[in-house]
């Protein structure tokens, strides 16, 4: 009962806040795939923006609205190290790769996924207290990855193979895509398919925690302070839930 | 008779109609008999009175728990027994109130009682009220006119804040996380409640939630800002040594996409340095954001008349790196610290400040790590720029120190540049003496010329007629002819 109404509270009166992090190299095209989905331009000659390293998106996804904050982040690799401090609290990860460069996709595969990935298992693993403070951080949330080859525009010019990405990128877990912010194509679904994905992780983890809670981001906090007063309700709801 | 019995029964007499103001309109019970307008007057009035009170109220307390702590503590052995019954009293009084606002504030509040049992028996530390500066009194002043605005949320509000801010007083003896964690609590703990209770909408939640962290941090940052219980001052100076000792960092080195040259660029990074040290004098951790985020702006600005396109992150954390090596702004880590442990936050997770503070956060990594290879040079290079033997700025012919603060290497710069234009113009000055004096030597020349060219080959202008005349003048050869034919006379 008090699970079902925080979703429904969620979905109905708040909206959700999604942070993206957008990794890759130097010049894969990210910052043309993000100015291309949020302002629609591409190598404009007159340029009003300001930058293009932190912009938002407002969508409404069959009647949930979503705020998205997209975050780009250096991708030199002088500055790989510092990934971690980025990818904290996101919900989800954009990779970009140039397909028409072999490199752009090995580092990015190699370097910066299995850098994300030992950054969830060491978030799991170390001790609770840590844990439960990166989790206040992370708000316990599943980062959904996206690997995107971008530059279709130059198919002829390929040399990452589709299979060899496609394959890749289900062993860790990422859907793929293929974009051109060229020609615009592909980009609209991308950020359209990741957000659905976000929203279903952001059910599943209010469900998860559920009890009462009725803020995706409160969960925790909700629980432990609300205990104070309706102690039989909570107990309660989570009859209901289990129920 | 009975008519008017009858009638008695739903009569009302006019006057109880009217409003008991008297001003002549129509009255209403559910506003106690005011008309609207007077009813509004009367209950706004009440209202300040409430606000007034409650604030006096909480100073009231404020002022007795100190006298209790001050006369435990000075009456360990000789004070009556009559003031500790006294005391007690108040403390009982002052209990009874906080279990009457307790629902209002749950969790912290409890653990707050707690803790005040244990720290009867230390030292009282300084009351937050009594050491009121003039900004603070000012800040509180504000949140109350704030608070007005917002009827009766407003004011349970203002009791939440203030119960809170007496429990942190309390636990001012805990570890910085847990209070940390306390604070954090309370944002979201309000927050929550403005949504579900009070029926907030969301942007207006925002506005109150600005507000309450100025009002509550202003009073608690000089406790909670660098604490001596944390190593945060050695990180400061940790962090400061090491930007003084990486000033010889060109923006080469890190490939910052910043022309200098170019005085409006040089302009926004000045800006932008000035933007970053600034953050250590706010108090509010919106406010030291709200710095990080000028000075971003400024940044942004810079990248973008250099290369005329918007900046990525790419551009942007170099630059960003730069400005911090340029600026060492004061108290770096305490200022990072405090951000993260009070800042509301939903505004550090996903807003734009939150993105140029993970920034800044990160330039500090890289600074802290910062090696030979992430600036492309050798170790041995680095080492030696390290210790100071050399550095690559002197390379560059720039022999002043490289410490000297900025006006100063401008003015070195300018004087430079002025010597330089002296040089020219000296040049210049000599160049066109000697072209004067090449040009007069040359005039002089050609006359010299020319006259000797004249000398040399005289005109002389012979009469018009003369050869003509010659013609007919006396011949040379004319003696050598033979005397003309005389005519001879014959006899004949």
């Amino acid at each position: 009962m008090a699970a079902g109404g925080g979703g429904g509270g969620a979905a109905a009166g708040r909206a959700y806040s999604f942070k993206v992090v957008l990794l890759g190299e130097g010049c894969v095209g990210k910052t043309s795939l993000v100015l291309r989905y949020c302002e629609n331009k591409f190598n404009d000659k007159h340029i009003t923006t300001l930058q293009a390293s932190f912009l938002t998106k407002k969508l409404n996804i069959g009647g949930k609205r979503v705020n998205l904050a997209i975050w780009d982040t250096a991708g030199q690799e002088r500055f790989h190290a510092l990934g971690p401090i980025y990818y904290r609290d996101s919900n989800g990860a954009i990779l970009v790769y140039d397909i028409t460069d072999e490199d752009s996709f090995q580092k990015e595969g190699v370097e910066v996924l299995s850098h994300l990935i030992t950054y969830r298992l060491n978030s799991v693993t170390k001790n609770v207290k840590n844990w439960v403070k990166e989790l206040r951080k992370m708000l316990g949330n599943e980062i959904c990855l996206c690997i995107v080859g971008n530059k279709i525009d130059l198919e002829k010019e390929r040399h990452v193979s589709i299979q060899e990405a496609e394959s890749y990128a289900e062993s860790v877990g990422a859907k793929h895509y293929h974009t051109s912010a060229k020609q615009n194509k592909g980009i609209e679904e991308l950020f359209l398919d990741l957000c659905k994905r976000m929203i279903e992780t952001a059910q599943v983890d209010e469900r998860a925690k559920g009890n009462g809670s009725s803020q995706p981001g409160a969960a925790r906090r909700g629980v432990q302070i609300i205990d104070d007063e309706p102690q039989a309700q909570s107990g309660g709801g989570g009859c209901c839930s289990s129920g | 008779m009975s008519l008017k019995s009858e009638r008695r029964g739903i009569h009302v007499d006019q006057s109880e109609l009217l409003c008991k103001k008297g001003c002549g309109y129509y009255g209403n019970p559910a506003w106690q008999g005011f008309c609207s307008k007077c009813w509004r007057e009367e209950y706004h009035k009440a209202r300040q009175k409430q606000i007034q009170e409650d604030w006096e109220l909480a100073e009231r307390l404020q002022r007795e728990e100190e006298e209790a702590f001050a006369s435990s503590q000075s009456s360990q052995g000789a004070q009556s027994l009559t003031f500790s019954k006294f005391e007690e009293k108040k403390t009982n009084e002052k209990t009874r109130k906080v279990t009457t606002v307790k629902k209002f504030f749950s969790a912290s509040s409890r653990v707050g009682s707690k803790k005040a049992e244990i720290q009867e028996t230390k030292a009282p530390s300084p009351s937050i009220n009594r050491q009121t500066s003039i900004e603070t009194d000012r800040v509180s002043k504000e949140f109350i006119e704030f608070l007005k605005t917002f009827h009766k949320t407003g004011q349970e509000i203002y009791k939440q804040t203030k119960m809170f801010l007496e429990a942190m007083h309390y636990k001012r003896d805990l570890s910085i996380e847990e209070q940390s964690e306390c604070t954090q609590d309370f944002y979201q703990n309000v927050a929550e409640r403005m949504q579900t209770r009070g029926k907030v909408p969301p942007e207006r939640v925002e506005k109150i939630m600005d507000q309450i962290e100025k009002y509550i941090m202003t009073r608690l940052y000089k406790y909670v800002f660098c604490p001596e219980t944390t190593d945060d001052e050695k990180k400061d100076l940790a962090i400061q040594k090491r930007i003084r000792a990486l000033h010889w960092v060109t923006p080469q080195m890190l490939c910052v996409p910043v022309n200098e040259e170019i005085p409006e660029v040089s302009d926004m990074v000045v800006k932008a340095i000035t933007d970053i040290i600034e953050m250590d004098s706010k108090r509010v951790p919106r406010d030291k954001l709200a710095c990080i985020t000028k000075c971003s702006k400024h940044i942004f600005n810079a990248i973008k008349i250099t290369k005329n396109e918007p900046a990525s992150a790419d551009d942007f954390l170099p630059t960003l790196i730069y400005i911090v090596l340029k600026g060492n702004p004061p108290r770096l880590q305490s200022n990072i610290q405090y951000i993260t442990r009070f800042c509301n936050p939903s505004r550090l997770m996903t807003g734009e400040d939150g993105y140029y503070f993970t920034n800044l956060c990160c330039a500090v990594a890289f600074i802290e790590k910062l090696d030979a290879q992430s600036l492309n040079l050798s170790q041995e290079d680095f080492d030696r720029y390290m210790s100071g033997q050399t550095s690559p700025r002197k390379q560059e012919s720039e022999n002043w120190s490289p410490d000297a603060c900025l006006g100063v290497k401008q003015m070195y710069k300018n004087l430079d540049l002025l010597s330089q234009l002296n040089e020219r113009q000296e040049r210049i000055m000599n160049e066109a003496k000697k072209l004067e004096k090449d040009l007069i030597d040359w005039t002089d020349g050609i006359a010299k010329e020319v006259q000797d060219i004249v000398e040399k080959y005289p005109l002389e202008i012979k009469p018009p007629n003369q050869s003509l005349a010659a013609i007919d003048s006396e011949n040379v050869e004319n003696d050598k002819l033979p005397p003309p034919l005389q005519p001879q006379v014959y006899a004949g």
